[in-house]
């Protein structure tokens, strides 16, 4: 269906539509170094650090515990999984749940992420709002239904208008959303104006409790543990070893490096 | 004398970077570090930007172990103007109260860095250096299997562990700190050779079995590992040559043996092509892994 395209004046694009750009990348910035400079540093204690260290011995002794003698292996296994005083079974860390009431840093923590990313959004997309309004920024280039205009086309009271046209206000959400590559270009990675990333760790960091995991992992461990079998990888190494002759390829060559440079 | 950019002609960046490449791969020569580094500070401080102050750790440890305590001293003072309330200087400041001996002055200020932050692995790894530098092994291995229990998975730990083990002949457990080391780096054929070293120490058949695999798989990770090759050629013939194993284990043996000792022949040969010596060199390698050969009945 053919309809009369809107010739919207260039003075749009050259005084709307690029400030608006501007703005949310140079808010995003500023952002980034705000996170920065209010960012707390992480306390750990002796007994988590030791834990997670604890862990990561037994996922190592699961995967690589097939270079190791078959005597040796079981040494290890027996001590984290045996039924009386494994270390797995024997041991059982205090469980505090961290929330927010109880736990004064996260409660901080929580606070400063708020003002950084929510309040500049809200305050800079009501002043986006206020001063470009009353006119069309752009065009969705993909249709949508009338529901959406109420909510895309602040401002502009004309029913007969196609719901793809947008306000300002859109355009400025458009920006927050899509400048995020722009700003792992230019800030690095794990970036502070990263809004997205940080809406999804709120919402699994609900899910996500550090401290009370630490008993499950152990469970979790001791299972897996169980189900691992000594597969010895030295077995025949050396009718492969003695299959060829060896390599020496480049061992006696006449250029040694002398001096520091 | 000359400067070293003269004398190899070089641009201070080449010194940097040949610092990094230093650094990156834990080097330890130090007379080279403090000669490089030394200039680098001296004429080119302004240029460096912010690299200078890792330089200048590098350059003041690289001092300690060559007894150049003015040199120390004069990063030591640059690092703690810049960082004034950091653990790592206060850590390097304790390293050099231990090259001037003064233990219990070293020992207090890790005990104090320690009570400020419980997880500083590197201030407690310094004391545990501190009882091996005054030769009480025996309480430094005691404080090193402490330290093990709270940070299992400190290689550089279990490592330091197994070399005092095996300076007290408890074979047994410098065995332990080296299957850790080789479950974490199992591609690593130095370890395995050490293992394998270990194993060969202890004596005894199964032993002498083990010994024998992991000279192989040493050999395996990495073929040009001359070491692991005479120890599998030592090993294989020490078990051919003992009366207590059956006939087929016999039989493996003196083939593996065997096949060592061409390899052995080979490399030798490769070694002295092209020099008037190879022929001497060569008849000397057979007539030691002759003398080598247990004589077998």
């Amino acid at each position: 269906m053919a309809e009369p395209e809107l010739l919207l004046d260039s003075n749009i694009r050259l005084w709307v539509v690029l400030p608006i750009v501007f703005i949310t990348f140079l808010v995003g910035v500023i952002r980034h170094y705000v996170s920065i400079l209010l960012q707390s540093d992480k306390k750990l204690t002796l007994e988590q650090v030791s834990d997670s260290q604890v862990l990561i011995r037994s996922r190592i002794l699961r995967e690589n515990g097939k270079y190791i003698p078959k005597q040796s292996y079981l040494m290890r296994k027996f001590y984290f999984n045996n039924q009386e005083d494994g270390f797995f079974k024997k041991t059982k860390r205090k469980v505090v749940p961290p929330s927010p009431m109880t736990d004064p840093s996260m409660l901080t923590d929580m606070m400063k992420g708020n003002v950084t990313n929510v309040l500049p959004m809200i305050l800079i997309g009501g002043w986006i709002n206020w001063t470009f309004s009353g006119f069309v920024t752009t065009k969705v280039p993909f249709p949508l239904t009338l529901r959406f205009k109420p909510m895309l086309q602040q401002g502009i009271e004309l029913l007969s208008l196609d719901a793809s046209w947008v306000s300002s206000a859109s355009w400025y959400f458009l920006n927050v959303f899509g400048l995020r590559s722009m700003y792992s270009l230019i800030l690095g990675q794990d970036n502070g104006a990263d809004q997205s990333r940080i809406m999804q760790d709120q919402m699994s960091g609900a899910a996500m409790a550090m401290p009370a995991d630490t008993n499950k992992a152990f469970k979790a461990e001791w299972e897996a543990l169980e189900l691992t079998d000594h597969q010895w990888a030295l077995e025949n190494v050396e009718e492969d070893l003695m299959s060829t002759d060896l390599d020496y390829c480049g061992m006696f060559s006449r250029e040694l490096p002398t001096g520091i440079f | 004398m000359a400067s070293v950019s003269e004398l190899y002609d070089v641009t201070w960046e080449d010194m940097r970077d040949k610092l990094r490449k230093w650094r990156d791969e834990n080097y330890r020569n130090s007379e080279q570090i403090v000669d490089v580094g030394e200039e680098l500070i001296n004429e080119h401080s302004s240029k460096l930007g912010d690299d200078i102050w890792i330089i200048y750790e590098q350059v003041m440890i690289a001092a300690l172990d060559c007894c150049r305590d003015d040199l120390a001293w004069s990063c030591l003072q640059e690092l703690k103007r810049q960082f004034p309330d950091s653990h790592r200087v206060k850590r390097l400041a304790g390293m050099r109260l231990e090259a001037l001996e003064r233990y219990d002055d070293a020992n207090k200020l890790y005990d104090s860095i320690l009570q400020d932050d419980q997880t500083n692995t590197a201030a407690r790894k310094r004391k545990i250096s501190i009882l091996k530098a005054q030769g009480k092994t025996a309480e430094a291995i005691r404080e090193l299997n402490e330290y093990l229990e709270q940070f299992v998975g400190d290689q550089e730990a279990w490592h330091e562990l197994s070399e005092l083990y095996i300076n007290e002949h408890d074979y047994a457990k410098a065995a332990f700190c080296l299957e850790e080391l080789m479950m974490t780096n199992p591609h690593n054929h130095l370890y395995c050779e050490q293992y394998a070293e270990v194993k060969y120490t202890q004596g005894g058949m199964d032993n002498l079995d083990l010994a024998r695999k992991y000279f192989a798989q040493a050999l395996k990770l990495n073929n040009r590992n001359m070491r692991a090759l005479f120890g599998l050629y030592m090993s294989a013939s020490h078990l051919a040559a003992s009366p207590k194993v059956s006939a087929k284990v016999k039989k493996d043996n003196v083939k593996y043996a065997a096949w060592a000792a061409s390899q052995i022949n080979r490399a030798y040969q490769l070694a002295g092509r092209g020099t008037k010596e190879s022929k001497c060199s060569m008849k000397a390698v057979e007539e030691m892994l002759e003398s080598m050969q247990i004589t077998m009945s």
